[in-house]
C-alpha cells in the first residue's frame, strides 16, 4: 500500500515534468508572473507629479506657498500658466496632472487675517494622483497659514506657546499602519501573489486533468499531495522570498502563514480537480481562469472594501478560495495576525476543500456514466 | 455542407466556415457574448454601491469627558465611517485592526479635555490600516477631517475668548483653505471611472483569446492552415473572414456594456459618439490581431492561449488607471504602449470624460492604429509562411 502510494507520488511528479503545459504553468508561470506583474508598481509612490501653477498674486507669500508645494516629494511645480485656458491645455496634453490657482490679493488677505483660499483642479478619476496632490497642497497651506497666524498673534504681544495653543489647541496626529509609506506595490502585491498561486495551480491541474478520464482514488490523492507540496514550496518563494527581494513590509509568522496556506492550497487543488472534470477541454479551463483573474482580485476585498459590495455577491464569492485566503494571508504576513485571528479563514478553506472534493467525485462519476464524451481529444 | 461546397473561395466562405465551427462549440459561443456580459455584471455589482459608506472604525476613549464624547460623535457623523467598536485599551483597538474588523482606531488619551482647557495642546491620534490602502485612505481623510473640525471649533472659541468676533475667528482658523474641484470627472464618479476601465481590460483578454483559438485550432487541425487559406482564397480574405464573426460579437459586447454604463447606470458621456465608435472598433481589431499573431507564433493551442493570457491578463496594472504611468519604470512604460487597451482607455478618457479636441487624441489614435497594423502584418506574414510551408501537414 505504502509502496503503491509512493509509486503514485513519483508518477504525479513525473506527469508534471512530462506535460509541457503543466510544466510551464506550475513551474514557469508562477515565477514569471511574480517578476512580471510587479513591474508597474516598483516605484511604490508617486514622486514629482507635474503640476501647473497660476500665480495671480505674484507676491512674496504666494511664491513662498509655491515653494513649499514644490518642496514636497510627491508634487513638482513644472509649469507656470498665465490663465486657466492655457493650464487646461497643458492638462489635456498630459504635460501636467494638476492645476493650482493662487488668486489675486492672496498675500493681502492672509496678512489681514482674512481667509485666503487657493484652488486646485485635477481629474477625479485618478484616485492616487488626487490624494497625492491633495495632501501636498494641504500640508503646504497648513504650515504657511499657521506660521502667518502665529506671527500675527505674537505681534500683538501674546507669547509663543500661548499663540500655539490658540492656533492648534488639539494636535491631530495621523499614523498609517502596516504600510507606512503608502507604497502601491506594498499594497497590491501581497494580495496579487496569493492570487497568482491560486490561478497557476488551477491552470496546472487543468492542463494535466481536463478532458482525461478520472484516475483512481489512490492516484488522485497522490496527485493532490504532490500539488499541495509543490505549491507549499512556491508559497515560500512568493510570500516570503519575493517580498524580501522587493523590500515589501512583511512582519508575519511563517508558521501561521503555512497554517493558512496549506488548507488554502488543499481547497484550490480540490477546486482544480472539480473544474477540470466539469470543463471538458484544457483550452476551456485555461481561458476560464485567465479571464477570471481580475474579477477575483476585486472580489477579495483588498483593493475594494467588502463592506462596499452587495452582500449576496460577496457571499457568493466565498465559494472561491482566494476570497478569504487573500485577506487572511495579507493580515498574517503584512499585519502580523496570529493563528486565532485567522481561524475563520482556515475553517472556510477546509470546508471548501471538502465541498470541492465532493463535487470532483460527483463530476468524475458523471464522466464515467457518459462514455460518449470526447475524452483525450486534446491530449498532447 | 452541400451548399458550402458550391461557394467560391473568398471572404464569405471563410466566414461561413468559421461560423459553422463556432456553432459546433457551445463553450466558444458562451465566451463570445454571455460570459463577458456576465463578468461585466459581476464587476458592475462589485462597484454598484458606489463609494464605501459606514466603514467600521474603533475609538479608544480614555478621557470620557464632554469633549471626548463630542469627538466621537463628530467622527461617527461623517458618512464614510461608523464607530463600530469602543475599545478600552489601545491593544484592544490594535487587535480589532489586525483582525480586519475595523479600518482605523482613534485614540483620545486621558486628560485631553483638561489639557485643552489649560492650553497644553494634547494629542489625539488616528491609526489607520494603510495595508488596505483604498478604504484606509478614505477613512483617514474623513476621520482626519472630522478631528480637524473639532480642533478648529476649539480654536475659534479660544479666539473669541481673547476678544475676537466670531466671523474673523472663523476665518482665522483656516487661513489658507484649499478648494479642490475636479476639472473633469468629479470625484464621486471614481467608481464609474474604474468600472469603465476594468471592462475593456477584461474584454481585451476575450478578444485576444478568441482570435488565438481560431487560428491555433486551424493550425492544429488535420488539414492545417492550408485549408483555411483555400477557403478564403487570399491571405487577407482568410483573416478577415475568420475574424469577422468575433469582431461583430465583441463590438456588440463593447458597445452593449457602454450602453448599460451610459444608459442604465447614467454615466456621463461628454464627447463625440462617432469617434467613440471608431476607436472602439479599432481597439477590437488591434486586440484580435494581437491574438492572431500570438497564435501563429506559439506552437500549439495551449501555448497560444497561455501567451495571450500572459500578455493581456496583467494588463490592467500597466494602463495607469490605478498607479499612474508617470511613475512607472521604462520596461512598464514600453510594455504599456504595446497593449491596445492602454491607448483605448486614454482615448476613452480624453473623449468621453474630458471632451478633448480630436488633435489631443491623435497620438493615442495613431498608436492604436499602428498596433493593429503591426500585429496584423505579423499575423499575415506568419499565415503566409505556415500556409505555404506545409499546406497539408498537421
Amino acid at each position: 500500500m505504502i509502496a503503491a502510494f509512493f509509486r503514485e507520488i513519483v508518477a504525479a511528479l513525473a506527469a508534471i515534468w512530462a506535460d509541457k503545459g503543466a510544466r510551464s504553468t506550475m513551474l514557469g508561470a508562477t515565477l514569471f508572473f511574480s517578476v512580471f506583474f510587479p513591474q508597474p508598481y516598483l516605484a511604490e509612490v508617486v514622486r514629482d507629479m507635474p503640476v501647473a501653477m497660476i500665480d495671480q498674486d505674484g507676491s512674496t507669500l504666494s511664491r513662498e506657498l509655491i515653494r513649499r508645494i514644490d518642496a514636497s516629494d510627491a508634487v513638482a511645480v513644472t509649469r507656470y500658466a498665465p490663465d486657466m485656458p492655457a493650464a487646461r491645455d497643458m492638462f489635456l496634453k498630459r504635460e501636467v496632472y494638476g492645476i493650482v490657482v493662487v488668486p489675486p490679493h492672496f498675500e493681502r488677505d492672509l496678512l489681514a487675517g482674512r481667509s485666503a483660499p487657493i484652488a486646485a483642479f485635477s481629474d477625479g478619476g485618478y484616485f492616487l494622483l488626487n490624494s497625492v496632490m491633495s495632501s501636498a497642497l494641504t500640508n503646504a497651506a497648513r504650515s504657511l497659514g499657521a506660521e502667518v497666524q502665529i506671527g500675527r498673534l505674537t505681534a500683538t504681544g501674546v507669547d509663543a506657546s500661548a499663540a500655539m495653543a490658540v492656533v492648534e489647541p488639539l494636535i491631530v496626529t495621523i499614523v498609517p499602519l502596516f504600510n507606512p509609506t503608502g507604497g502601491y506595490a506594498s499594497f497590491v502585491l501581497p494580495a496579487v501573489f496569493v492570487l497568482i498561486l491560486q490561478q497557476t495551480l488551477l491552470m496546472g491541474i487543468g492542463n494535466l486533468k481536463a478532458g482525461r478520464r478520472p484516475d483512481g482514488a489512490l492516484a488522485t490523492f497522490a496527485d493532490a499531495i504532490v500539488y499541495v507540496g509543490l505549491y507549499a514550496l512556491w508559497a515560500g518563494v512568493v510570500l516570503v522570498l519575493l517580498p524580501w527581494a522587493y523590500n515589501l513590509p512583511r512582519i508575519g509568522d511563517v508558521a501561521v502563514m503555512y497554517a493558512v496556506t496549506l488548507p488554502f492550497l488543499a481547497a484550490v487543488t480540490a477546486m482544480g480537480f472539480a473544474v477540470a472534470r466539469l470543463i471538458p477541454t484544457k483550452e476551456g479551463v485555461i481561458f476560464f481562469l485567465v479571464v477570471l483573474g481580475m474579477p477575483l482580485f476585486f472580489l477579495s476585498g483588498v483593493s475594494w472594501p467588502a463592506e462596499a459590495m452587495p452582500a449576496p455577491l460577496h457571499a457568493l464569492a466565498l465559494a472561491i478560495p482566494s476570497t478569504t485566503a487573500v485577506p487572511a494571508l495579507v493580515r498574517v504576513n503584512q499585519m502580523g495576525a496570529d493563528l486565532r485571528s485567522v481561524e475563520g479563514a482556515i475553517f472556510t478553506q477546509l470546508a471548501l476543500c471538502l465541498a470541492y472534493s465532493l463535487l470532483a467525485v460527483l463530476a468524475g462519476r458523471l464522466r464515467r456514466l457518459a462514455p460518449d464524451a470526447r475524452f483525450g481529444s486534446h491530449s498532447v | 455542407m452541400a451548399r458550402r461546397r458550391h461557394l467560391k473561395a473568398g471572404f464569405r466562405r471563410a466566414l461561413l466556415a468559421e461560423v459553422w465551427q463556432i456553432g459546433r462549440r457551445p463553450g466558444l459561443m458562451f465566451m463570445l457574448a454571455p460570459f463577458p456580459l456576465l463578468l461585466f455584471a459581476i464587476l458592475a455589482a462589485v462597484f454598484h454601491l458606489g463609494l464605501p459608506r459606514d466603514l467600521p472604525i474603533a475609538v479608544v476613549d480614555q478621557d470620557r469627558t464632554t469633549l471626548s464624547r463630542q469627538i466621537v460623535r463628530m467622527v461617527d457623523a461623517t458618512p464614510e465611517v461608523a464607530v463600530a467598536a469602543k475599545a478600552t485599551t489601545l491593544g484592544e483597538g490594535r487587535r480589532l485592526l489586525v483582525d480586519g474588523k475595523v479600518y482605523a482606531v482613534v485614540l483620545i488619551p486621558p486628560r485631553t479635555e483638561r489639557d485643552v482647557l489649560s492650553g497644553r495642546r494634547p494629542e489625539v491620534v488616528l491609526f489607520y490600516n494603510n495595508q488596505y490602502m483604498t478604504p484606509g485612505s478614505m477613512v483617514a481623510r474623513s476621520v482626519g477631517g472630522a478631528l480637524g473640525t473639532v480642533a478648529a471649533g476649539i480654536s475659534i472659541e479660544a479666539r473669541v475668548a481673547r476678544g475676537a468676533d466670531v466671523e474673523s475667528a472663523t476665518q482665522a482658523v483656516a487661513p489658507i483653505p484649499v478648494r479642490q474641484s475636479a476639472l473633469f470627472n468629479p470625484s464621486l464618479e471614481y467608481v464609474e471611472f474604474l468600472l469603465a476601465a476594468v471592462m475593456p481590460t477584461v474584454l481585451q483578454i476575450f478578444i485576444g483569446a478568441s482570435a488565438a483559438l481560431s487560428f491555433a485550432r486551424d493550425r492544429q487541425g488535420v488539414a492545417g492552415l492550408g485549408r483555411s487559406l483555400n477557403l478564403g482564397g487570399t491571405l487577407f480574405k482568410t483573416v478577415a473572414g475568420k475574424l469577422a464573426p468575433y469582431t461583430l460579437a465583441y463590438i456588440i459586447v463593447l458597445w452593449g456594456a457602454d450602453a448599460l454604463l451610459f444608459g442604465l447606470m447614467g454615466a456621463r458621456f461628454n464627447g463625440s459618439l462617432a469617434f467613440h465608435a471608431t476607436y472602439g472598433l479599432l481597439f477590437v481589431l488591434a486586440s484580435q490581431m494581437l491574438g492572431a499573431a500570438a497564435a501563429l507564433i506559439a506552437r500549439d493551442t495551449v501555448s497560444a492561449l497561455a501567451a495571450v493570457g500572459v500578455i493581456t491578463g496583467p494588463a490592467f496594472g500597466f494602463t495607469g488607471i490605478t498607479f499612474p504611468r508617470l511613475s512607472m519604470n521604462d520596461f512598464s512604460a514600453i510594455w504599456a504602449d504595446l497593449l491596445p487597451v492602454t491607448h483605448y482607455l486614454q482615448l476613452r478618457t480624453d473623449n468621453v470624460l474630458r471632451a478633448a479636441p480630436l488633435s489631443i487624441s491623435m497620438p493615442a489614435f495613431a498608436w492604436l492604429a499602428g498596433l493593429a497594423l503591426a500585429y496584423g502584418s505579423v499575423a499575415l506574414l506568419l499565415l503566409w509562411r505556415h500556409g505555404r510551408a506545409k499546406p497539408e501537414a498537421a
